[in-house]
């Protein structure tokens, strides 16, 4: 992404869908990681930990360690709770940053990313260029971080340069 | 048209697989050949509100029952399939 400013490759990370077993509730998978799940779609970071919510009783959780031996941690805190499949060379993941970021992203997804309607802590999964990603807001500068699913990335970062250059 | 789905709010219907009428029951075994063919491939064509199945393919991956008026479009209900057909 050399040829985008406000875009960055994010390598260091781990990833884990996390998906709750039948009749098991956010609250409950939060009780075992002494955590605050998001129920709705959002992200909550905390301890090193962050989920995103994909949907109901699913999640996407994040550490921000390249760690082998971390979704079996996960897994293991979460015993008969959940399943959790190791996702970290599943996706690619980027870091978009300032005010081309929300602009760049709302071009791609048709839903509102106006301040009003999706803050610090907002989470979608949806599809941009025909491409399924999930991405959420970090902060107000704003920040969000986005993941694609690994074997899309150049398409997506085709898509990110190409739309980049009109900004 | 935008789908409210009940997990991730109003989506573009290109997100969605549209999968018909919410209405028909799968005869319980053993059955007529009869009734499977009504099963599978007899439909009401309503002009009004008819329960629709809607499958969020591009998003959190569940089904949606929509309740839609065929005349005009307007959705009074959705709900996630899986907590039960009505609503
Ligand atoms: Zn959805």
């Amino acid at each position: 992404m050399d040829k985008v400013d406000f875009i960055s490759r994010r390598e260091n990370v781990s990833l884990a869908a996390v998906m709750a077993r039948k009749g098991v509730t956010a609250a409950d998978i939060g009780g075992a990681l002494a955590f605050e799940v998001p129920k709705e779609p959002a992200y909550r970071s905390g301890s090193g930990l962050g989920l995103v919510g994909t949907g109901p009783g699913t999640w996407l959780a994040l550490s921000e360690t390249l760690d082998n031996e971390w979704p079996s941690a996960l897994e293991a805190a979460l015993g008969s709770l959940a399943s959790v499949s190791d996702q970290s060379s599943g996706y690619a993941m980027y870091r978009l940053s300032g005010a081309n970021a929300r602009e760049l992203l709302q071009r791609g997804a048709t839903i509102d990313l106006d301040p009003l309607a999706f803050t610090a802590g907002s989470a979608a999964t949806t599809v941009i260029s025909h491409i399924g990603v999930a991405f959420w807001q970090l902060d107000d500068t704003p920040a969000y971080d986005l993941v694609v699913f690994r074997s899309m990335r150049e398409s997506l970062e085709h898509w990110f340069e190409s739309v980049a250059a009109s900004l | 048209m935008r789908i409210p789905c009940p997990y991730c709010g109003d989506r573009d219907s290109q997100e969605f697989v549209y999968r018909g009428d919410a209405s028909p029951v799968r005869p319980a075994d053993p059955a007529e050949e009869t009734e499977f063919f009504d099963y599978v491939y007899l439909r009401e064509n309503p002009a009004g509100p008819i329960d629709e199945l809607w499958y969020h393919a591009q998003g959190c991956r569940n089904w949606i029952t929509l309740t839609r008026d065929t005349r005009d479009h307007a959705i009074s209900a959705a709900r996630l399939t899986s907590e039960g057909k009505s609503a």
